[in-house]
């Protein structure tokens, strides 16, 4: 029976279910690996036909400087006014071929552009993704521990306020009083001027400026390049960490109910060491499966992060290559998320099932 | 143990007004669970009260930019004839805050209503004839779940209004895109549920009885498949407001002056913030806190209460009143808990379950 | 999975002991900020937007702000001035009426060791005209038929409208920049890595380090011998913003040097009280303007009650009524000004054409007046107006901007106004279709002259599209732009503005101020914000 993975699997009452039904564990995974091309398929159609009826990139560019006739003209010339169906079957031959083209509007290799602000959203949503788990977790065995007391109270309303506040506001707020009030972290961007240059000069550059600072080996640049990302990287953070809470939370919970528990409990183990050992344990499993996801759309979910805190990765972006109706380089952006996001699901529903057979009903 | 919801049929001798989905979880609730639930059941109830007479409350219009003595002045100081001062536009804050609440509220209901209809329609048609169609919607909608909703958001609003942002299109833009996005979890949700409940006995036999299709659907299946939907809801109610307010944030607003939108207020307001002038972005900002805090609660509670592993005990010796047989813990398919909580920007929503359910 | 898991957890700790490091360090760091790698070098901030480094394929702003730093220019203007003299050619004058020869300085070199020669010269042009890009310039090119190399060092431009007075100032603009035939490729746009590593720059400054939108670095060019002479400072670094609110606090804190373009006015007005830094004003280009189209606009010529003489007098009205000091002060704070005809003040040949036509004579509003012209011309009934505006394009302020228009109109019960934002391409498509009646728009000249803010809009075939056509307006046009005796051509250019502005085809509001914010140690700014509108950095000294 179809249950959702993010739940405990332990509360055996809960689940009866036919194991081996839809054939062995190499079946489900080809059948999940080969959802991965629809789905990508999908979204790049979808973005491909709601860009089109959305204008052209030129209109964007110099709809105040030219006339009418002088922007047809060069529509033309660019072929954006050619049926839409033949540009739509010439961009799916163009994007099975892995050619993504040239933006629009900068001029620019799609797989450049990919590969320089994909590597620094893949940065900020790991140092998010370390922010979540140094809060959510903790936090969430706490919350489970002292369930229905006033920690627990505290705890979930913070949980909530992260959630609900808007993170261009927390982060202008987090701006204030870290980089004016108090002075100790800088204002936006990744890294000081001194220490992109460096970084720039590199030979073999990764454009993840953690491992590029580690390489230049200066502690200087290291620790310049982990300031400037403590800021978003709590903004983005603590989001994430809410759920992770919430989740922790829950499933221990859950958890602490179960047989196996209960027998703990019954041999006089100690209800701190019920939630920080027996009941945690189990209650991990969802969490795996919700860190995928997370990854996935945290990948695309950051596009605000990123404008508050000048951190130029894809999502921030791609809300320019938006406005600018570059929609060779959105396709090629949304393309790139579309593999992650699929890939990432079927590496969650791969782990989920060498965890929980159940999962494979 | 039938398949009825045991927080709508479980005690059928209470009043009716006691069985009301809201009301019911509240007489269930105990301890803090009742005062996080009442805590958000008095801030949302705020929320729509200011938005319903706004007309009356607010000082001022929202577009208002002089009074009977001469312009207001940009950037004025809270206190005198504008309690919480006025914006760099010249706006009175107060009276922008509380005409915002109406724009939020359209937004919210709109959104709501439309993803609710579209997704259990889908959901149910889906789950209960499965086959190839139920196979290509369920990869559709993991497909459109994946999408980022703020910037589908961007898109559906171009696409809508052709860039306009009347307060027609804009409220339109945002509370289609919401839609776009939660019409998936509401699919999910309700397939499963339809799903599972399709293989149960009482539908078996309605089916022998010769019920046709869609009085299976509407009458058997789709009310024992909506019980989870209220906290959906919630959740669908807060990720409209935050997406609206990202959407003002990032430039594709709300004209000021066809409607009082907090996010575009926001938005204004944050060169002041750097210039010490906090007034013009602390109200607005707290106003989408509030309510999405209040709203978010509510959901969050009602999710608690409608989980007996999560729900909170009555003293002994009180557990008369607690609910039937918590025992079968046959969890609520697709549930949303625990990680919907956290919207668009970051949050998985509903897990994909399983595809193969159906084979 | 335990042992998995086990790992995860170290990794995890690892990671976790690196951030409370990280935090631990930032209580040592001062300020937030780590110094500059050489002294002297100065960090630029900018919001600007660069599209492309090959001048074949950008049309903007920020595109020509790093051109102008690392490329040679035929004709420049030295600072303070927007008229052109020679830049890297020892003469440019017309040869005979539709030729127009220049002849280069000997010795020149690209920083690459490549000769700058009349060869390099045609080959810009020429590409320019070739690949005549979608986002190009190759547009402001119209008049030039061909370019032909006579020696080395001279090349002769061929027009098709002799004695083109404006010629030499297009040689100064984007469509003008003079790039190395050994590096940039002939048919197509050149990609900016492969600009940069062929070291192929010429100007005062040559890159040395390009991370696109996000930062520059720039080198002085020892080899440059144009007329503004060798750079002040060595080492220039430009970092990109994307957030004006960001570019503020970096430069109030101390993390740049100077922020040019574009900060918001709350925060220029807040800079202005803060000791820690200089805010320093320049005279602007840029205008802002309603346009009136004359075909759909109340009583235009293809609506109901089309008639003409009302129609100008709602124009008029309207003209009468806007108090655009109130619209400076309340919502630009100082950082615009009230600008009373079509070419912005402090330009040769600019007027105050709408001041005396229009309001009190002052610059102020005059309700009675417009009432009284209403009534005139029988439109008794109060007018409704569909205003548009851009809510993306012109800065974050338009919306305050025309709600306080709208307001200003209704306080006077003569107009009722329906005030309505569109996204900007939506808006560039629906305003040469007629859809807006009246509407904002404003302008960035291509090059520093009157020309340019006249003859793109009122000449009959115009960017507008208005339906705004005086055949009188059109010969001064093409007259002005021929005329060789420069105070015969700037009375023409007076008199065209006065003629518009009593037809009123676009009603100008405002002109931008140029503001450069800097830090107290940074001198020479002032020099560079003229009426040639570019931001030389070369100009700048630290310390």
């Amino acid at each position: 029976m179809s249950t959702v993975a993010v739940k405990p699997p332990v509360p055996a009452r809960a689940s009866k279910k036919k194991t081996g039904q839809g054939g062995g564990i190499g079946r489900y995974l080809l059948v999940r690996f080969l959802l991965i091309f629809p789905t990508i398929f999908i979204l790049v159609s979808m973005v491909f036909w709601l860009m089109r009826t959305t204008g052209d990139p030129i209109t964007a560019a110099l709809g105040g400087r030219l006339g009418p006739d002088q922007l047809a003209e060069r529509v033309h010339a660019a072929g954006y006014d050619r049926p839409i169906l033949v540009q739509y079957f010439e961009y799916l031959g163009q994007v099975l071929t892995g050619n993504f083209g040239t933006t629009i509007s900068t001029n620019r290799p799609v797989t450049e552009v990919l590969l320089t602000y994909g590597s620094a959203t893949a940065e900020l949503v790991f140092y998010a993704l370390i922010v979540a788990f140094i809060v959510g977790i903790p936090l969430g065995l706490v919350a489970a521990y002292w369930r229905d007391k006033a920690p627990d109270a505290v705890l979930r309303v913070l949980a909530i306020l992260w959630y609900a506040t808007p993170v261009f506001f927390a982060g202008l707020l987090l701006k204030l009083v870290f980089s004016v009030w108090l002075k100790v972290l800088p204002v936006a961007g990744r890294a000081t001027t001194g220490s992109e240059l460096q970084m720039q000069l590199l030979p073999n550059k990764t454009g993840i400026y953690l491992i590029d600072a580690l390489q230049i080996g200066d502690p200087a640049v290291v620790q310049d390049v982990l300031l400037h990302a403590v800021l978003p990287a709590l903004a983005l953070g603590l989001l994430t960490a809410g759920v992770f809470l919430r989740l922790v939370r829950t499933n221990v919970i859950g958890t602490l109910g179960t047989d196996y528990v209960d027998a703990a409990r019954s041999r006089g183990v100690h209800e701190f060491r019920l939630v920080s050992k027996h009941a945690y344990r189990p209650a991990l499993i969802p969490i795996i499966t919700v860190i995928g996801l997370q990854i996935a759309l945290l990948l695309g979910g950051a596009v605000l992060t990123e404008t508050v805190f000048e951190w130029k990765g894809l999502g921030f972006q791609l809300i320019e290559f938006i406005k600018a109706r570059d929609f060779v380089a959105v396709q090629g952006i949304v393309a790139l998320l579309a593999v992650i996001v699929a890939l990432s699901n079927f590496i969650v529903d791969i782990i989920a099932a060498l965890i929980d057979p159940r999962v494979r009903y | 143990m039938t398949e009825f919801d045991s927080a709508s049929m479980h005690s059928p001798k209470a009043p009716l007004w006691s069985r009301l989905p809201v009301v019911h979880q509240l007489r269930q609730s105990v301890g803090l669970q009742r005062g996080m639930l009442v805590a958000g059941l008095v801030i949302t109830g705020i929320f729509i009260l200011t938005a319903i007479f706004a007309p009356l409350l607010a000082p001022y219009g929202y577009s208002q930019l002089r009074g009977d003595d001469g312009p207001f002045g940009a950037q004025q100081e809270p206190g005198g004839d504008h309690l919480f001062g006025t914006t760099a536009g010249g706006y009175d804050v107060l009276s922008r805050v509380i005409w915002g609440s109406q724009t939020a509220i359209i937004v919210m209901v709109i959104a709501v209503v439309l993803s609710i209809f579209a997704g259990v329609a889908l959901g149910l048609v889906s789950g209960y004839f499965g086959g190839w169609l139920d196979r290509v919607l369920v990869v559709i909608c993991d497909a459109v779940y994946a999408f980022p909703s703020l910037l589908l958001a961007i898109v559906m609003g171009i696409v809508l209004s052709g860039g306009q942002s009347s307060l027609f299109y804009g409220i339109l833009a945002a509370a289609i895109s919401i839609t776009v996005v939660f019409i998936p979890q509401y699919f999910r949700v309700i397939r499963a549920e339809t799903v599972r409940i399709k293989a149960e006995a009482y539908v078996e036999s309605a089916r022998v009885l010769g019920a046709s299709n869609g009085r299976i659907m509407f009458r058997h299946v789709l009310r024992n498949a909506t019980r989870t939907l209220p906290l959906i809801f919630t959740l669908n109610a807060s990720e409209a407001l935050l997406t609206l307010a990202g959407l003002g944030f990032i430039g594709f607003g709300i004209e000021p002056s066809s409607a009082a939108e907090w996010g575009y207020d926001l938005n204004k307001a944050i060169s002041d913030v750097t210039s010490g002038i906090w007034w013009t972005s602390l109200f607005p900002g707290l106003a989408i806190v509030l309510v999405v805090l209040g709203v978010t609660l509510v959901g969050e509670s009602l999710n608690d209460l409608a989980d007996p592993r999560l729900r909170s005990r009555r003293a002994p010796g009180k557990t008369s009143a607690a609910p039937v047989a918590p025992a079968p813990v046959r969890e609520p398919a697709g549930r949303i808990e625990p990680s919907g909580i956290y919207g668009s920007i970051s949050a998985p929503r509903v897990r994909p379950d399983g595809l193969e359910s159906t084979s | 999975m335990t042992s998995a898991f086990t790992n995860g957890k170290r990794a995890l700790a690892a990671t976790a002991g690196f951030a409370v490091a990280a935090l631990v360090l930032s209580g040592c760091a001062s300020g937030g900020t780590t110094p500059d790698a050489a002294g002297g070098a100065i960090t630029i901030g900018t919001t600007d937007k660069i599209t492309s480094l090959d001048p074949a394929g950008s049309y903007d702003n920020g595109s020509f702000a790093v051109q102008t730093q690392v490329f040679p220019f035929l004709m420049s203007s030295p600072y303070g001035t927007s008229s052109v003299e020679p830049d890297i050619a020892t003469a440019a004058e017309f040869t005979s009426p539709n030729e127009y020869t220049v002849t280069l300085k000997p010795d020149l070199k690209w920083a690459n060791g490549n000769d700058l020669t009349a060869s390099d010269v045609k080959f810009s042009f020429d590409r320019q005209q070739t690949i005549a890009s979608d986002t190009g310039p190759s547009s402001l090119l119209g008049n030039l038929e061909s370019t032909d190399v006579v020696d080395d060092l001279t090349v002769v431009f061929n027009l098709i409208n002799g004695n083109d007075q404006i010629f030499s100032q297009i040689l100064s603009s984007p469509a003008g920049v003079i790039v190395d035939e050994d590096s940039l490729s002939a048919t197509e746009i050149t990609p900016d890595a492969d600009i940069v590593d062929a070291n192929a720059f010429a100007g005062q400054y040559a890159l040395t380090s390009y991370n696109f939108n996000n930062l520059l670095a720039y080198k002085a060019y020892e080899g440059y011998q144009g007329l503004l002479g060798p750079a002040k400072t060595d080492v220039i670094n430009v970092k990109y913003y994307a957030d004006a609110s960001n570019l503020k606090l970096e430069v109030q804190e101390g993390g740049i040097d100077v922020a040019w373009r574009s900060l918001s006015a709350t925060d220029i007005d807040d800079l202005r009280g803060n000791d820690n830094v200089k805010v320093v004003d320049g005279p602007g280009g840029e205008t802002r303007y309603i346009t009136f189209n004359f075909d759909s606009q109340p009583f235009g010529a293809t609506t109901a009650d089309a008639d003409p003489a009302k129609a100008l007098a709602v124009r008029q009205a309207v003209a009468n009524i806007v108090d655009r000091a109130e619209i400076a002060d309340q919502v630009y704070k100082g950082t615009y000004t009230p600008l009373y005809s079509f070419v912005p003040a402090g330009m040769s040949g600019a007027t105050e054409s709408l001041k005396g036509l229009y309001g009190d004579g002052e610059g102020g509003p005059d309700i009675d007046k417009a009432a009284a012209l209403l009534e005139a011309a029988g439109v008794t009934e109060p007018v409704e107006l569909n205003l548009q505006y851009s809510n993306d394009h012109y800065g974050p302020s338009s919306g305050d901007e025309y709600a306080l228009i709208k307001d200003q109109l209704e306080a006077t019960d003569l107009f009722t106004v329906n005030l309505q934002t569109t996204e900007w391409v939506q808006y560039s498509k629906d305003r040469v279709e007629d859809v807006y009646p009246l509407y904002q728009l404003g302008w960035f000249p291509d090059y520093s002259d009157a020309d340019n803010y006249l003859s793109p809009f009122f000449k009959t075939e115009n960017f507008l599209d208005n339906h705004f056509a005086d055949a009188n307006v059109d010969a001064q046009i093409v007259e002005q732009s021929v005329t060789t005796d420069p105070a015969a051509r700037e009375a023409l250019l007076m008199e065209i503005q006065d003629e518009v502005a009593a037809a009123l085809s676009t009603l100008p509001l405002l002109q931008g101020a140029q503001v450069a914010i800097t830090g107290t140690d940074i001198s020479g700014t002032k020099d560079t914000l003229d009426t040639s509108f570019k931001f030389r950095y070369g100009a700048l000294v630290k310390g």
